[in-house]
């Protein structure tokens, strides 16, 4: 496998993105047009880059992938690097769009929870509580008050081949996820989540910790879904470990009384029954 | 070569056709929707193999599918119209700073009304395409393929609208000659892409040279001078005027039909005291006003502007030394700016020794019709300047 990653790149120390752009694009190989859009980092890896405007990355790998399909050059993929702002808010139409339309096209998000290339601002894939520099915390604010995007679902519900959610501190399994969606026909979409010791607030040489703590804690839930039904979640702790370990060393939710942190176990407990339920059943439950 | 009744709108996806388009994307609206749908039955026949048909979810996408396919190296197509065209404005930057030869057909509709004027594409003077407008449904069908072939020109590089108005000329139908398959080929040869975007240094005007630099599209800083693009953007636009006229030229000993030099279409110029200016199809109606003119012993010529962008500024300052008044007609207003074409003009004869008075009119807003009546007063009006006489006002409402 060949070291795709730019070095030295742009990225800050202990940058989760990083990470997960090492890691797929060691799986990608060469051969593969990569788009990006707006979003920290987005110089990452030596692949020609073909970037269009923020709000249309499902549409500029739609015209690649098109491209390439008309002029019989079907061994070059078309891969897309995108933040969660690219894929849950500005870029959200035009990736539903080529969704719908099951586009040939790998989408790679790596999600760090907000607008980090502009320093931290608000997402929709925020989770609640957090702080972030559009959402300071004060007497008429305690951080973020809307849980994050359910986004892989919503993916899902489009019916394409394959959605599936990683995690940088468990590299086998997103290489693996990677690899898999590599030569399949169709939409298929990895979320990873990207600690970002900036944005969150947390000691750089802990993000596999975090990312770690994050996945042992059920917040950030390892699974697969393919057409949109058909679910297997792939990592199965006997116990999950609380909340509170994940959500500690992070400066961005000190603010969290007990009762707050208890509202989070709570949902979080909640929805993992719901995935054993769901990975047990072999089907998506919402 | 063959005959064929069609509207305007067809006439522009018979030429995607000819043209062996290999990537087109599209969202309907009114009056675009039927170039839409007689791509998606040209992709359903079969008969043009490797043709990718896309339904994009709105405008701004249909762009950048387009967009995104031309930096793939596939010859692109989209189509738009009014509100449509505004919705892409971010991304029409993107096409044309990628210098991506894309084409585009805009089939006018106001902003202010469904109905057509020139408004849209007036208004996206700034995003760095060639602007071309079109008369009749022949000249739609021909342009389309000459128009890949002035974008894709080494010496242009840039995206290239061609502007019909809507419902009167998209859904209008007119005998159309349809070129031998075989002919177009030998005129159009296939789509080179050449992805030098931005040059390699400040010292070095030349292409980037893809093998040696292979890096992106779209990621424009960091090396260089930084108006370096902007000025080989700038001289490539202007490059048109050489550009356009030879396309044209070379079309019209091919295929016989010519429309004028290709950035203007005079019409009895010759021995006027005076000329009007009209664009689009509201050029036709000129003709039946200048001919009525003439019979009545008054001396008016009509230039129809075909590129609007970039100006043809030499063809109306050798035009301004044999005539002694020009009457613009604008069918857009930007409010408390005027006309676009009237300022161009001019600018355009502003350094000239000889000082020819240049008057405006602006007519055809929001579709409002305009009359062989009309366009025989604007005649009347600019003669009268012409001959020494004080307009009513320097720009008139038609």
């Amino acid at each position: 496998m060949d070291e795709m990653v730019l070095v030295p790149g742009s990225t800050c120390q202990g940058c989760g993105a990083a990470m997960a752009a090492r890691l797929t694009f060691k799986v990608l190989g060469p051969n593969l047009i990569r788009h990006g859009i707006p979003c920290c980092p987005d110089h990452v890896s030596k692949h020609p880059r073909a970037g269009s405007v923020f709000e249309a990355g499902g549409s500029s790998l739609t015209g690649t992938s098109r491209a390439l399909k008309a002029l019989g050059r079907t061994d070059i993929k078309a891969v897309a690097f995108y933040g969660d702002g690219g894929t849950y808010d500005i870029g959200f139409q035009a990736l539903s769009a080529a969704a719908e339309r099951n586009e040939n096209i790998l989408v790679i998000t790596k999600d760090n929870e907000a607008y980090m290339n502009t320093g931290g601002q608000r997402s929709g894939g925020t989770p609640k509580y957090a702080e972030t520099t559009t959402n300071p915390v004060g007497p008429k604010s305690r951080g973020k008050g809307e849980p994050k995007k359910n986004i892989p679902m919503i993916f899902a519900a489009h019916y394409v081949p394959y959605i599936a959610t990683a995690s940088v501190a468990f590299p086998e399994d997103l290489m693996q996820k990677v690899k898999y969606a590599k030569d399949i026909e169709g939409f298929r979409m990895i979320l990873i989540q990207a600690p970002c010791p900036v944005g969150w607030r947390f000691d750089p040489a802990k993000t596999i910790e975090l990312a770690r703590a994050g996945v042992q804690a059920g917040v950030w839930p390892l699974y697969e879904i393919e057409h949109g039904t058909s679910f297997k979640l792939n990592y199965k702790p006997k116990e999950l470990k609380p909340v509170s370990e994940y959500l500690k060393p992070q400066s961005r939710f000190r603010h969290m009384t007990e009762a707050e942190v208890n509202e989070v176990q709570g949902n979080v407990t909640t929805n993992w029954a719901r995935l054993l339920k769901a990975d047990e059943m072999k089907t998506v439950v919402l | 070569m063959s005959y064929e009744v069609m509207v305007g709108n067809k006439a522009t996806a018979v030429g995607c056709k000819l043209a062996r388009v290999k990537v087109a994307a599209v969202f309907p609206i009114t009056p675009q929707t039927t170039i839409t749908e007689y791509l998606s039955e040209i992709h359903a026949s079969g008969d043009l193999p490797n043709f990718e048909f896309i339904n994009a979810e709105g405008e701004l996408s249909s762009q950048v599918i387009a967009q995104a396919a031309e930096a793939t190296g596939a010859r692109s197509f989209t189509c738009t119209s009014g509100p449509g065209l505004l919705y892409m404005h971010h991304p029409m930057q993107e096409t044309a700073s990628k210098r991506l030869p894309l084409v585009m057909a805009v089939v006018h509709r106001g902003v202010k009304s469904m109905q057509p004027d020139h408004s849209d594409l007036m208004s996206q003077q700034w995003q760095g395409w060639l602007h071309l407008y079109v008369e009749n449904a022949q000249e739609i069908l021909d342009t389309t393929i000459m128009a890949y072939k002035i974008a894709e020109d080494k010496r242009i590089r840039l995206p290239v609208a061609m502007g019909y108005d809507g419902y009167v000329l998209s859904y209008t139908a007119e005998p159309v000659e349809i070129p031998a398959q075989e002919d177009v080929d030998k005129f159009l040869p296939p789509y080179k892409p050449m992805p030098g975007i931005f040059p390699v240094s400040d010292k070095d005007d030349k292409w980037r040279d893809f093998e040696a630099n292979p890096k992106t599209f779209g990621a424009g800083w960091g090396e260089g001078d930084p108006m370096k693009p902007w000025q080989m953007h700038n001289e490539a636009a202007l490059n048109g005027e050489t550009v356009i006229k030879e396309v044209f030229a070379e079309w019209g000993k091919k295929f016989g039909r010519t429309y004028g030099n290709g950035m203007i279409e005079q019409y009895r110029v010759e021995g006027a005291d005076c000329v009007i200016t009209a664009m689009g199809t509201i050029a036709g109606t000129a003709m039946a006003a200048i001919d009525k003119l003439w019979a009545d012993g008054k001396k008016v010529g009509l230039v129809k502007i075909r590129s609007f962008l970039p100006f043809p500024r030499s063809d109306f300052q050798a035009i301004a030394k044999n005539v002694k008044a020009i009457g613009v007609f604008d069918r857009s207003c930007q409010p408390g700016m005027w006309g676009p074409v009237y300022h161009q003009m001019r600018s355009t004869l502003y350094d000239e020794a000889k000082k020819t008075p240049v008057i405006g009119f602006i007519g055809g807003l929001s579709g409002k019709e305009v009359r062989v009546a009309d366009m025989y007063k604007i005649g009347e009006k600019t003669l009268k300047v012409a001959q020494g006489g004080k307009p009513e006002a320097p720009i008139q409402w038609v």
